[in-house]
C-alpha cells in the first residue's frame, strides 16, 4: 500500500507535539538553543536534526477576528515534513543507492549505506535532507519506516492531538483532502488550497498539505522541479563539449603541432 | 520614565517610521511594525520570513579542488591521446600522461576526504546509476584513474589502449562535474545546466594545456589549445548570470589569458603569465561556483533587506 | 473552586472535555486552551468542524487558541468581570435568557432579605454578609418582585454596558456586541454553549467572582447540565483536581468536608454547624464519621467522638502564602517540598528564596534538582551577594522522586475522571514514589509517638500499609463495611454509626470490588467504562437540568437524560445526577429531610434548595454577586465603582519586601500579565531540562506591541528590562501585533506579556518572572494575582548604540 501524509494547517494548533514526537522516537539530537524572534519558531526549518517542523506564519492581527475568520490570515501553523516525492530528487541523485523507495512508497535513507557524499542535499527541491556535521551522514524523515513495518502509524501523526496530520492510504487521503477543500470553500474560506505539485516534474508528493493563502508564505515553492529533468540538456551539452574538446585537441596537434 | 500616553512626540515618531516604510520599503530604525509597513513577515512576498528554502551544499574545499584536478587531469589525458595519435613529441605525451595520472591519483583522495563517512567510499561502487551524475562521476573517476595510471605504467599497445581509455574517461571527467552541479535544485547551478559542462570542459582543457606549458612545453599546439579554451571561456562567461565574484574568477580563465595570448602570443613571458592566469582562473571558478551555490539558497523572491537584517540580528 | 461550588453545588467542572464537541458555541476566556490543554482542544475543533460552532477567545493576546477561534477579542488584563457583566446585562436586556430554565432551576424567583444592599447602593461594597440571604421561603415566579434575585441581578448589572466594555476593557463596542450576539444566539432549547476557563480567570484578586459571573451567565442561558453546555474548569497539573478532592489544602478535608476550627469542640457541634437539613449535604455526618473511621480505625468509637478531637484545627491563615510570610519572618523551622518549585513558580520569588534561607531544614523531593533545592548555591540572591552559601544555615535534603511513568496510581483529571496508570518502568537509582516515601515517613513518625495526649491521633492512625500498593490506598478511599470487611457499593451505603469507613466519600464507588479507574472499555456517548468520574461515574453534572420540569428533554437535539415513565426512572446517555427513581412531579417532603426533601425538578442536588444560585446566599467572602474591582495594581481607577478601587476582602499582604505600586503609578505605566507556553511546563523543571523542549523556546521573552517597541525604541529580538515594584528582570523583546495596545478610557494602554517558565538551572536558563509578582490573597481561595499588575519596560541597550540597526 502507498501511504501518505495529509497535513491540514487549518486544524493545526502549533503545539509542536509532532516535532517533539519525531525527535523522541528517532532519538535525534537537539538543535542549537537560539531565540529567533520569528514568531514562535525557534527551530526554523527542516534539517538533519529536525524532520518535522512546525511553521508559524504570522501576519497582522485584527481585533475581533480569530484565526479561523475567513479572508484573514493572522497566525497559521503548518507542520512541514519531507514530501516523499513521487519523483524524488534525492533518491535519483544518491550515488550509493542509500536512498530507496520503500514498499509504502516513502523515500528512505538507509543509514548503513549512506557515505555522506552530500549530493542529495543539493538535489532536493524542497531543502529537506541535510548532512549532519558530527555524524557525516545525511538524514531526513524516514516516514517512520520502522513503525510502518510494525503496523504502527508514524510517531508524528500519532502524537498530533487535532488530526492536523492524517496518515493513511494515499488515494484515500487525497479524497479526504478534496472533500475538506470543498467544505472550507463552502464555508467561505476560499483562500484554502492544497499544495501537492502534481503538475510539475515532481509528479506529486506523498506528504501533501492544505494551507491558507499563498503556499510560498510557508516556503512551499510555487514550481518545484526534480533536478533529473536537467540531465538531458546537461548531458547533451557535456557530450557536445567533450566532442568539441576531442576535435579541438586533435586539430591543434594535427595542424602542424610539430613545431 | 515617561508615562506611556501617545503624545505629539510619539505620534510624530510613528508617522516618520510609516513614511520611511512607505518610501524605502523598509524601516532601518529599531523597533516597530507601524501598521502598513513591511515587517518580518511570512508572506507571499518574502516566503517564510525570508528564510532560505533550500539547503546549501555541504561540500568543503576538497570538492572544488577536486573539480579542478579532475578536470585538468581529464584535459591532460585528452591532450596526451591527441598528441600521441598525431605523433607529437614523446616527451609531451609522457608528461601529459603523467599529469593525467597524478591528477587522477589526487582526485580520488580529495573526493573521499569530503565524504561524511570516507570509509564508506566504496559504497559509491555498489550501484551504477546513469541518472545520478555523482554515480556516473564515481565510475568515471575509477576508470580514469585505472586507465591513466596504466598509461604511465605500461608500454606499447597496452599503453596506447590505456591512454585511449583514459582520454575517453578524461573527456567525461572534464565535463561531468558541470552536469553534477547543473542537475541540482540550486537555482544558480540549475539555471546554467547546459552551460556548465562546456564551461568546465573549456577550463579543464585550458588548465591542462597551461600545466604542460608551465612544464616547459612550448609547442604551438598547446598555445592554440589554450587560446581556444580561453576564447570559449570568454564567450561562455558572457552567457552566465552570476555574481561579481564568479565573474572575476572567470576573468582569469577567459579574457586575461585570451588577451595575453592573442596580443603577445609570441612572448614567452606572456604565455607563462597566460598559463598561470588560466590555471588560477580554473581553480577559482570551481571555488566560486560552489560558493555561488551556497549563496543561492536564499531563493527568490529575496526577502526585504530590512527584514533580513532584522532577523539576522535576532538570530545572531 | 468555590466559584463553581457556590453556584452549582460542587467545585468541579460541570462537564467533560469530550462534551465540548456537542456545543454550538464555545467561549474560551482566561485560558489558552489550545496551548495548555492541547489534547482536550480536539473537541473544541470537533465542535467547530462538525456543528459549525463559533469559537470565541477573549484574551489580552492573540494566542494559539485565538488562531483557532472565529472571534478574538483582546481585553485589558483584569477587566473580565466587566466583560462578563456586560454579557449578563446583554442577555437580560435582549430577553435571550431561557425563561423556563431560569424560573424552575435557579434561584431567580427567590426574594432576598430587605436589608440587603447592593454595591449600587453602598458605593462599591455590599451590606454585611448576614444580609446576603433569602427572605424566608418567599418566591415570585413572575420575576417581577423588586427584591427577587432576578431583579436584584438586573439592577446590579445595569452599569455593565457595552460602552463600559469599550472604555474599560478596550474592546470596541461593535465587536463586543457581535460576539455577544453570536454566543447568546447559540443557547436555548435547541442549542447550547459552553464556557472554558483556567487560571487566566482564577489568578486575580477577584478570581472567584469572575467564575461566578460565568456561572450566572450560563444559568441565565440555561446552559448548565446540558450536552454541549456547562463550564469547563481547565485544571493544571495532571492530578490537580485530585489534590483538591483529596486536598493538599489547609482548610478542607477529603470530599470537601470543612476543616474544623477551634470553635467546634465536638463532633456534634461540627455536624450541627455544617450538616444541611435539605439536599445532599444532609449526609455530612455519614461522611465525616466514615472518614474518621478510615483515619483512626478501631480506636475511633462513638465514645471518643470517633477521634474527632485529634483532627487538626484551623487557628488562622495557614494558607500557602501565610506560611511563606511566616517563613520570611523566621517563624517556620522546616519545609517539605514535594513536586513543587516555589523558587521559580511562586510569586515574589526573591522573598521566597530569602525565606528558604531562614529555615532550619528543607526537604525537596523532585525528579530533577530544581531551583528550590539549590537556592543556597546559585540563586540570584547568591549571585548578587545578598545571600552567601556559607552563612545560610538551612540544611537541605534532596530526595530523587519517581516520575509518573515509574509508579502506579490514579490521576483525577480536569473533568473529575479518575484514570489509573500503571508503572511502565522502574524508577532509576534511589528514586522512589511519594507513596513509598510517605508510608516510610508515617511508620517512622508513628514509632516516635509518645504516650502524651497530643500524640493520641498519631498513635491511633491506621498505618498498616504495604510498602507500595496504590490499589490498597484506592480501596481505603472507596470505603468498606467494617464488620464484613467488604467494600461498600458507593457512598450511598455509608453510615454515621461507625460501621463504615471511607477515605473520600465523593470517590466512593470507584472500587466496588473492581478498580473502575482502570476501566478501559468505553461505551456510549460519554465513554462510560473508561476510567471513573466522581460522583458515581456521572460525566455531566446536574444533568437533570437537561430535561424540562416534566422530565422531557428540552429538545431532541439536546437530549441527555429524561424520565422514562414505563421504567419509573431517569434514563439516557449519562448516569443521572439525581435520585434515579425520583419522579419529576415529586413535590419533595421536607419532613423526610435530605435529598428526599427536594422536589423532582430541582437539579442542583447539593444545594439545600436544589437550585442553581444566581445569587449566592452563603459560602463566599466577597459578595453574593460579582462586582468589578481593579487588580491590586492597576493602570487606572475603578471605572465601575470609583469609590472602591480593589476587592475589599482581598489581602495585599503589603510590606517592605512585598511592595505595591500605586494605581495608577507614573513609574509603572503598562499592564503586565504572565502565562504559559505549550513548549514548557510551569516552573520549567520538567521542560527546561529536556533538550527537545528547551530548543523550542530557548529564551525568556516579553511580548510587546509594535507601538510600545517604537516608543521605547527596541527592536524585535532586542533585550528589555521589565520592572515592577518588587524587582526587575531581563528578557528578549518579541514585538508582535498579537499583543495589541488598547484604547482605554481615552488613553493608549500597552500590555506586556511574559511566559514564566525560566529559572537559573537547566539546559536553558533565564530570569525568574515571578520576581516581579507580589504575594497577595484572593479572599476565597487565597490565590495570588499573576494576571494583571503594572510594570515598566525599557531597552537594555540604548538603541543608538545597537549594532546592526
Ligand atoms: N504546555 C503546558 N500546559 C499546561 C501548563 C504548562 O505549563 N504548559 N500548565 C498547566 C497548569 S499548572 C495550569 S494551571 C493550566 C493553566 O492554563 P491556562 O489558564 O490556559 O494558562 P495561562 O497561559 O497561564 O493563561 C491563559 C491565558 O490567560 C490570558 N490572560 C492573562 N491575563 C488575563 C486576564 O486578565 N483575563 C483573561 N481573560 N485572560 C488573561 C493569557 O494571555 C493566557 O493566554 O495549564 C496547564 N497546562
Ligand atoms: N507568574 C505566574 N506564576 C505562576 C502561574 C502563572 O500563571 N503566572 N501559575 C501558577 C500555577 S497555576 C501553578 S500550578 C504553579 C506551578 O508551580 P510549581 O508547582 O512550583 O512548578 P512545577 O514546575 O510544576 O513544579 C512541579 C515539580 O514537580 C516535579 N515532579 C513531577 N512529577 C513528580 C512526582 O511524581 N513526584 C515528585 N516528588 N515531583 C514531581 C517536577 O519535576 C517539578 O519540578 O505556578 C504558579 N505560578
Ligand atoms: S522532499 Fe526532498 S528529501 Fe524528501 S523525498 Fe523529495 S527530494 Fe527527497
Ligand atoms: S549523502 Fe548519503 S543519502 Fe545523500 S546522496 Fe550521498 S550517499 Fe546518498
Ligand atoms: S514520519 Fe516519523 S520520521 Fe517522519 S516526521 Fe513523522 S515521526 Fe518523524
Ligand atoms: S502535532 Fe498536530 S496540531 Fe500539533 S503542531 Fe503538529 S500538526 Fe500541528
Ligand atoms: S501533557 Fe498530558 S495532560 Fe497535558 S495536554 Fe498533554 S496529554 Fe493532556
Ligand atoms: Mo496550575
Amino acid at each position: 500500500m502507498t501511504t501518505g501524509f495529509f497535513t491540514d494547517s487549518t486544524l493545526c494548533i502549533g503545539c509542536k507535539a509532532c516535532e517533539v514526537a519525531c525527535k523522541e522516537w528517532n532519538d535525534i539530537p537537539a538543535d542549537p538553543f537560539v531565540f529567533s524572534g520569528l514568531s514562535y519558531d525557534n527551530t526554523l526549518g527542516l534539517g538533519h536534526s529536525t524532520w518535522r517542523h512546525v511553521k508559524f506564519i504570522e501576519q497582522e492581527a485584527t481585533i475581533g477576528a480569530g484565526g479561523n475568520a475567513a479572508g484573514r490570515i493572522t497566525w497559521q501553523f503548518s507542520s512541514d515534513v519531507c514530501k516523499h516525492c513521487e519523483n524524488a530528487g534525492c533518491l535519483e541523485a544518491c550515488p550509493t543507492g542509500s536512498i530507496v523507495r520503500t514498499e509504502f512508497g516513502g523515500v528512505y535513507v538507509q543509514p548503513d549505506i549512506c557515505n555522506g557524499c552530500g549530493y542529495c542535499v543539493v538535489t532536493c527541491p524542497f531543502g529537506v535532507v541535510d548532512r549532519r556535521p558530527d555524524d557525516g551522514r545525511a538524514f531526513k524523515c524516514t516516514f517512520c519506516y520502522d513503525r510502518q513495518i510494525a503496523g504502527e502509524q508514524p510517531a508524528c501523526a500519532k502524537a498530533c492531538p487535532t488530526g492536523s496530520i492524517l496518515f493513511g492510504d494515499l488515494d484515500e487521503l487525497e479524497k479526504i483532502a478534496d472533500r475538506r477543500i470543498a467544505t472550507l470553500h463552502g464555508a467561505g474560506m476560499t483562500d484554502a488550497t492544497i499544495y501537492n505539485p502534481k503538475e510539475t516534474s515532481v509528479g506529486g508528493t506523498h506528504a501533501f498539505f492544505l494551507v491558507r493563502g499563498d503556499p510560498w508564505a510557508y516556503n512551499l515553492p510555487p514550481k518545484p522541479e526534480v533536478p533529473t529533468t536537467l540531465l538531458r540538456p546537461a548531458w547533451t551539452a557535456a557530450a557536445l563539449a567533450a566532442g568539441a574538446m576531442a576535435v579541438v585537441s586533435l586539430l591543434a596537434f594535427a595542424g602542424g603541432g610539430r613545431r | 520614565m515617561r508615562p506611556r500616553r501617545p503624545d505629539a512626540a510619539s505620534e510624530r515618531r510613528l508617522e516618520e517610521l510609516r513614511r520611511e516604510a512607505e518610501s524605502r520599503g523598509e524601516v532601518g530604525a529599531p523597533g516597530v511594525r507601524p501598521s502598513g509597513s513591511p515587517l518580518p513577515e511570512a508572506s507571499a512576498g518574502s516566503g517564510y520570513y525570508g528564510l532560505p528554502l533550500l539547503k546549501p551544499p555541504v561540500w568543503t574545499w576538497e570538492v572544488p579542488l577536486y573539480f579542478f584536478t579532475g578536470g585538468a587531469a581529464g584535459g591532460a589525458a585528452c591532450i596526451a591521446f591527441a598528441a600521441r595519435v598525431t605523433g607529437a613529441p614523446e616527451r609531451l605525451v609522457r608528461d601529459a600522461q603523467w599529469v593525467a595520472a597524478i591528477g587522477g591519483a589526487v582526485s580520488g583522495p580529495l573526493l573521499i576526504a569530503d565524504l561524511g563517512r570516507p570509509e564508506r567510499f566504496l559504497n559509491m561502487l555498489r550501484v551504477f546509476k546513469w541518472q545520478s551524475p555523482m554515480s556516473v562521476g564515481a565510475w568515471l573517476l575509477l576508470s580514469f584513474g585505472v586507465a591513466a595510471s596504466a598509461a604511465v605504467a605500461t608500454r606499447g599497445a597496452p599503453r596506447d589502449l590505456a591512454s585511449g581509455v583514459a582520454a575517453l574517461a578524461g573527456l567525461g571527467m572534464a565535463t561531468y562535474s558541470g552536469v553534477l552541479l547543473g542537475a541540482t535544485a540550486l537555482p544558480v547551478w540549475s539555471k546554467h545546466a547546459s552551460i556548465l559542462p562546456p564551461h568546465f570542459a573549456a577550463s579543464a582543457l585550458g588548465s591542462a594545456a597551461s600545466i604542460l606549458e608551465l612544464l616547459g612545453h612550448r609547442g604551438r599546439a598547446l598555445h592554440k589549445l589554450a587560446l581556444v579554451a580561453a576564447a570559449s571561456e570568454t564567450v561562455l562567461h558572457s552567457l552566465l548570470q552570476v555574481s561579481a565574484t564568479t565573474r572575476l574568477a572567470g576573468a582569469f580563465s577567459g579574457p586575461i589569458p585570451l588577451l595575453l595570448r592573442a596580443l603577445y602570443g609570441r612572448s614567452r613571458r606572456a604565455r607563462t603569465a597566460a598559463a598561470a592566469s588560466a590555471l588560477l582562473g580554473s581553480l577559482l571558478t570551481r571555488f566560486a561556483w560552489v560558493e555561488a551555490g551556497r549563496g543561492s539558497v536564499a531563493s527568490p523572491p529575496r526577502p526585504l533587506r530590512g527584514d533580513a537584517a532584522r532577523s539576522g540580528d535576532a538570530v545572531r | 473552586m468555590p466559584g463553581l461550588g457556590t453556584s452549582f453545588g460542587r467545585g468541579g467542572a460541570t462537564t467533560a472535555q469530550q462534551d465540548l464537541a456537542n456545543a454550538d458555541a464555545i467561549l474560551i476566556m482566561g485560558s489558552s486552551m489550545a496551548e495548555n490543554h492541547p489534547v482536550g482542544f480536539q473537541w473544541v475543533l470537533e465542535a467547530r468542524e462538525k456543528n459549525g460552532a463559533k469559537i470565541i477567545h477573549v484574551d489580552p493576546r492573540f494566542t494559539r487558541t485565538s488562531a483557532m477561534a472565529d472571534f478574538w477579542l483582546p481585553l485589558r488584563a483584569g477587566s473580565d468581570i466587566i466583560f462578563l457583566g456586560a454579557l449578563i446585562r446583554y442577555v437580560i436586556e435582549t430577553g435571550r435568557w431561557f425563561r423556563d430554565y431560569v424560573v424552575h432551576y435557579t434561584n431567580a424567583p427567590v426574594i432576598v432579605r430587605d436589608d440587603f444592599q447592593d454595591t449600587e447602593d453602598l458605593g462599591g461594597v455590599f451590606s454585611g454578609a448576614e444580609t446576603w440571604t433569602y427572605d424566608g421561603a418567599a418566591r415570585d415566579p413572575s420575576l417581577q418582585h423588586p427584591r427577587c434575585v432576578f431583579q436584584v441581578l438586573k439592577r446590579h448589572f445595569a452599569r455593565y454596558t457595552p460602552e463600559l466594555v469599550e472604555q474599560a476593557c478596550g474592546i470596541p463596542r461593535e465587536r463586543f456586541l457581535e460576539v455577544a450576539d453570536v454566543f447568546t444566539a447559540a443557547s436555548g432549547r435547541e442549542k447550547t454553549a459552553a464556557v472554558c476557563y483556567a487560571v487566566g480567570w482564577t489568578q486575580h484578586s477577584t478570581g472567584v467572582q469572575v467564575i461566578r459571573a460565568a456561572a450566572i451567565l450560563q444559568l441565565l442561558l440555561g446552559n448548565v447540565g446540558r450536552p454541549g453546555g456547562g463550564i469547563l474548569a481547565l485544571r493544571g497539573h495532571a492530578s490537580i483536581q485530585g489534590s483538591t478532592d483529596i486536598p493538599t489544602l489547609y482548610d478542607i478535608l477529603p470530599g470537601y468536608l470543612p476543616m474544623p476550627s477551634s470553635s467546634e469542640e465536638s463532633l456534634a457541634a461540627y455536624i450541627a454547624r455544617y450538616r444541611a437539613e435539605k439536599g445532599w449535604w444532609s449526609n455530612l455526618d455519614k461522611y465525616i464519621v466514615s472518614l474518621l473511621k478510615a483515619y483512626y480505625g478501631e480506636t475511633a468509637q462513638a465514645t471518643n467522638d470517633f477521634g474527632f478531637s485529634w483532627l487538626p484545627r484551623l487557628t488562622g491563615d495557614h494558607s500557602y502564602f501565610g506560611y511563606w510570610l511566616d517563613m520570611a519572618d523566621g517563624k517556620l523551622e522546616g519545609l517539605l517540598v514535594m513536586g513543587q518549585n516555589p523558587a521559580v513558580g511562586s510569586p515574589n520569588g526573591k522573598l521566597e528564596r530569602r525565606a528558604l534561607a531562614n529555615l532550619k531544614w528543607l526537604v525537596v523531593r523532585d525528579m530533577v534538582e530544581v531551583e528550590t533545592a539549590t537556592f543556597w548555591l546559585d540563586s540570584p540572591e547568591v549571585k548578587s551577594g545578598e545571600l552567601t552559601p556559607e552563612e545560610i544555615a538551612t540544611e537541605v535534603f534532596f530526595f530523587p522522586a519517581a516520575s509518573y511513568v515509574e509508579k502506579e496510581g490514579a490521576f483525577t483529571n480536569t473533568q473529575r475522571l479518575l484514570q489509573w496508570r500503571e508503572r511502565a518502568v522502574d524508577p532509576p537509582g534511589e528514586a522512589r514514589s511519594e507513596l513509598h516515601f510517605l508510608v516510610q515517613l508515617g511508620r517512622k513518625l508513628k514509632a516516635m509517638a509518645t504516650g502524651r495526649p497530643r500524640d493520641a491521633g498519631l498513635r491511633a492512625l491506621t498505618w498498616q500499609y504495604a510498602d507500595e500498593d496504590a490499589e490498597e490506598i484506592l480501596r481505603e478511599i472507596h470505603g468498606r463495611d467494617i464488620a464484613g470487611g467488604i467494600p461498600v457499593r458507593h457512598f450511598g451505603d455509608l453510615r454515621a454509626d461507625g460501621t463504615t469507613s471511607c477515605g473520600c466519600w465523593i470517590y466512593s464507588g470507584v472500587f466496588d470490588g473492581r478498580n473502575k479507574a482502570n476501566g478501559r472499555d468505553p461505551e456510549g456517548r460519554y465513554d462510560h467504562g473508561w476510567g471513573y468520574a466522581w460522583p458515581l461515574d456521572r460525566r455531566i453534572l446536574y444533568n437533570r437540568a437537561s430535561a424540562d420540569p416534566a422530565g422531557n428533554p428540552w429538545s431532541e437535539r439536546k437530549a441527555l437524560i429524561w424520565w422514562d415513565e414505563s421504567k419509573g426512572e431517569w434514563v439516557g446517555h449519562d448516569v443521572p445526577d439525581f435520585a434515579r427513581g425520583k419522579r419529576p412531579d415529586d413535590r419533595g417532603d421536607p419532613a423526610r429531610g435530605g435529598d428526599a426533601a427536594l422536589p423532582g425538578d430541582a437539579p442542583f442536588i447539593m444545594h439545600p434548595d436544589g437550585l442553581g444560585w444566581l445569587f449566592v446566599p452563603s459560602g463566599l467572602k466577597d459578595g453574593p454577586l460579582p462586582a468589578h474591582y481593579e487588580p491590586l495594581e492597576s493602570v487606572m481607577r475603578n471605572p465601575v465603582h470609583p469609590e472602591r478601587q480593589t476587592n475589599p476582602a482581598a489581602l495585599k499582604m503589603e510590606r517592605a519586601d512585598n511592595a505595591y505600586a500605586a494605581s495608577p503609578d507614573e513609574r509603572f505605566p503598562h499592564v503586565l500579565t504572565t502565562y504559559r507556553l505549550t513548549e514548557h511546563h510551569t516552573a520549567g523543571g520538567m521542560s527546561r531540562t529536556l533538550s527537545h523542549l528547551a530548543e523550542l523556546q530557548p529564551e525568556l521573552f516579553a511580548e510587546i506591541s509594535p507601538e510600545l517597541a517604537a516608543e521605547i525604541e527596541v527592536v524585535n529580538g532586542g533585550r528589555v528590562e521589565i520592572s515592577t515594584a518588587r524587582g526587575s528582570i531581563e528578557a528578549r523583546a518579541l514585538v508582535t501585533t498579537r499583543m495589541p495596545s488598547l484604547d482605554i478610557d481615552g488613553r493608549r494602554i500597552h500590555q506586556v506579556g511574559l511566559p514564566y517558565h525560566w529559572g537559573y538551572r537547566g539546559l536553558v536558563t533565564g530570569d525568574v518572572v515571578n520576581d516581579l509578582l507580589a504575594i497577595s490573597e484572593e479572599p476565597n481561595v487565597k490565590i495570588f494575582e499573576s494576571k494583571g499588575l503594572t510594570c515598566a519596560v525599557k531597552p537594555v541597550i540604548p538603541s543608538a548604540t545597537r549594532p546592526g540597526s
